[in-house]
């Protein structure tokens, strides 16, 4: 079998070529028509919005920090722990969720109520909770563990980006001030305290018996 | 020795031994709540219902009841046999007991089981029992089903406090009366009762008492489930994150046999529990072993460092050395030798032999005399004072008080000593003064790091094996849980290590080496030598 020869020829090179100032205006000339019309677009405020008409004609960039894009409902950012109505944690400091993580980024110190209080022995409560953020690796577990609804990931934060490791670590106050993507402290799952009318837990003198 | 067939197994029982608890023997378990092989047969928690053919020749007893029929889409009238309870009947030769292998028997399980649950407040999370509670156990095993009443459960009180080491919740109780057994027969003490019948039916103190006395905790430990908890326990760790070895208690000379629990990611022990020996302590502890798991973790010697007035802390390599440096200076013959009562055998093994090679005398230290009873405790607060002495092989061992004699004199320059417990008085402690220089390795502080020139510290009985003889002379091991701290080795390696310095001939290096060497040099104090670890067998728990 003979070899066969396919000979490619050099492009003709003109001057407007080789000296590429034509090449150089008509480049210019693209990034121009895209910078005027960007411009308008942003002067007139009809700007495509790039997170939902990501292939519009236009302006396809993000701005973040100032533009971010949406974050899927189920998407696990930082942890916050839910409240109840009167602004207490949820938690019940069973450890289901530090026995769960596989980082071992959560430590739960549980404590009893007083002894007048109408939740003792129904519930315990977190007397401190701090969860190592940098050793968190996100997967959700804590949440799925919770019994009590108490832990959710559902902030819409992701980790901010701190000068030492000290910041990383989040108390139970810190936890308690971030609210869901919704703008609440609360979860959707309703719970009875103990004292109200509606809960279980009634004691002998007030359930008659 | 007769036997009765249980399902396909032939079990051997004595003469008037319960079905359940010859089936215990042989390891096989019956479900059971209120049974407990060391207290005496209530049979109200109907767990343990087996089916019991009839003797040949003889009707079965049969009940008439109304079963569920899908196909008529009612209930027929139908038999089946009655069951009893296992813990109540007494096996008889060649009786034929039918437990896993009955559909009836478990039908009725699962029915019990949903019956003590019918109330149960299902607050798992919450409860310290949860992870080694026996209605989480046996609904996996014999229910699985969900209740199927729809009231509203009864209501009881709930942590309420028994004295100050429990706290009881009525409506986790299931009323099985082992608590009350337990104070009735083993603390004998009546100070707990049942009030009320039924679904109203709870624990309550006697009028006008509390849980008070040394075998409190032990309710606690018999309770199936998490209605009694113990205060210092509650809430602290969950049982799943902990890990347990086998140990002995270090309480008194009885020698409890002992799980250690310890979480190995805290490295810190969180309780005391007994481990079943007939041969000691049958199943129950006193609060003050159960609570004795604390000083592994209090008032610890935390570094190498000198002593009387100056304070200088040493990396252990240097005390060692140093601590070789001044038993040389010192010379033959004018050392002291103090061994510890509170040490493991091997420690004081390897201490007499650095001793017997440099012509020293013997004392024992040791904690004074506590108050003791009939039941568990011993007047000797000491775990290991017969193991100590017997390691001496033979050598004349004084008290601390004749320590304190001989010091005054003035006849000795240099003391090596284990343990930091003294059984007399500060006033005189202050011979020690009288000794130029003292080397005390202990693992906890004490009057006698006080007035060691030198403190070495070594591991606690969690952070190390090895060998105790209680009062009876029986040898018991332990085992390791915890990891070494730092700087922190057994009490025997830091004694061959200051032998090697010294130039003495103690090439031990390994714990195997020490125990071989007890083995063959003291077979009494032992567990490895035959006749001992016969007689310590048993390390069932049973929670």
């Amino acid at each position: 079998m003979t070899a066969t020869t396919k000979i490619i020829r050099k492009p003709a090179r003109t001057l407007a070529d080789q000296s590429y100032l034509l090449e150089v205006v008509k480049g210019l000339g693209v990034t121009l028509k895209h910078f005027f019309k960007g411009t308008a677009q942003l002067v007139s405020g009809n700007r495509p919005d790039p997170v939902k008409e990501p292939y519009a004609e236009g302006v396809a960039t993000i701005e973040y920090p100032d533009e971010k894009r949406p974050y899927a409902r189920r998407w696990r950012g930082v942890h916050r722990l839910t409240h109840r109505e009167d602004g207490s944690p949820r938690c019940v400091a069973c450890l289901c969720c530090s026995t769960a993580c596989p980082a071992q980024c959560i430590y739960i110190k549980p404590a009893e109520y007083p002894l007048d209080d109408a939740r003792r022995g129904y519930e315990r409560y977190p007397e401190e909770f701090v969860i190592d953020e940098l050793r968190c690796i996100f997967c959700g577990f804590c949440v799925e563990a919770c019994p009590c609804d108490a832990i959710r990931m559902d902030t819409g934060l992701h980790m901010t980006a701190l000068d030492n490791r000290a910041s990383f670590i989040f108390d139970k106050a810190m936890l308690m001030s971030f609210p869901s993507q919704d703008n609440t402290f609360l979860s959707e799952n309703p719970r009875h305290e103990p004292g109200d009318e509606s809960h279980p837990g009634i004691d002998r003198v007030r359930g008659g018996h | 020795m007769p036997t009765f067939k249980l399902d396909d197994r032939e079990i051997p029982f004595e003469k008037g031994e319960t079905i359940i608890a010859a089936a215990y023997r042989q390891g096989v378990e019956i479900p059971h709540y209120c049974w407990h092989p060391g207290l005496s047969v209530a049979a109200n928690c109907r767990m343990c219902l087996v089916e019991i053919e009839p003797a040949a020749g003889q009707r079965a007893m049969m009940l008439d009841i109304l079963k569920w029929d899908a196909e008529k889409n009612d209930y027929v009238v139908d038999r089946k046999p009655k069951l009893q309870p296992a813990c109540q009947i007494a096996a008889s030769d060649g009786m034929v007991v039918r437990s896993e292998s009955s559909a009836n028997v478990k039908q009725a399980r699962a029915h019990v089981q949903e019956f003590l649950l019918v109330n149960h407040p299902v607050d798992c999370p919450i409860c310290d029992q949860a992870g080694e509670c026996k209605l989480q156990d046996y609904w996996m095993t014999q229910q699985r089903t969900f209740k199927r009443m729809r009231d509203e459960p009864v209501h009881k009180p709930k942590a309420q406090p028994f004295g100050e080491k429990i706290v009881y919740d009525a409506e986790r109780c299931i009323t099985c009366t082992r608590c009350i057994r337990f104070c009735d027969e083993v603390a004998g003490d009546h100070m707990l009762d049942l009030r009320e019948r039924g679904n109203k039916n709870e624990v309550v103190l006697a009028p006008g008492r509390a849980l008070e006395g040394d075998y409190t905790l032990m309710t606690e430990h018999v309770c199936p489930v998490g209605a009694l908890t113990s205060s210092h326990f509650r809430f602290r760790a969950r049982v799943w994150t902990l890990k347990e070895v086998p140990s002995i208690c270090t309480g008194c000379a009885t020698g409890c046999n002992t799980w250690l629990d310890y979480d190995p990611r805290e490295q810190k022990v969180y309780r005391l529990r007994p481990r079943d020996n007939e041969k000691v302590n049958k199943f129950w502890m006193c609060d003050d072993g159960m609570m004795s798991y604390q000083h592994v973790h209090e008032n610890r010697v935390k570094g190498a460092r000198t002593g009387r007035g100056s304070s200088e802390a040493l990396g252990v390599d240097e005390a060692v050395s140093r601590a070789a440096e001044l038993f040389k200076k010192a010379g033959k013959g004018k050392v002291a030798v103090v061994l510890s009562a509170q040490m493991s055998t091997e420690d004081n093994l390897v201490a007499v032999e650095l001793g017997r090679q440099f012509g020293a005398s013997f004392y024992l230290s040791a904690k004074a005399p506590w108050r003791a009873d009939k039941i568990l405790r011993n007047a000797d607060q000491n775990p290991n004072r017969a193991g100590a002495t017997a390691a001496a092989m033979g050598a004349a061992v004084g008290s601390l008080r004749d320590l304190m004699a001989t010091a005054g004199e003035g006849k000795l320059a240099a003391a090596l000593v284990l343990g930091s417990d003294s059984d007399v008085s500060d006033a005189e402690l202050s011979a020690m003064g009288r000794i130029a220089d003292v080397v005390v390795l202990a693992a906890n502080e004490g009057p006698l790091t006080r007035s060691a020139t030198l403190v070495i510290p070594v591991a606690s009985v969690a952070e190390a094996d090895g060998s105790f003889v209680n009062a009876k002379g029986l040898a018991q091991g332990f085992k390791r849980g915890l990891q070494l701290q730092p700087e922190g080795a057994p009490g025997w390696q830091r004694v061959a290590e200051i032998g090697r310095a010294m130039g003495l001939d103690l090439a031990y290096k390994k714990f195997k080496e020490v125990r071989a060497a007890l083995t063959v040099k003291v077979p009494t104090a032992s567990p490895d030598a035959p006749a001992a670890s016969a007689a310590g067998a048993g390390t069932e728990s049973h929670a």
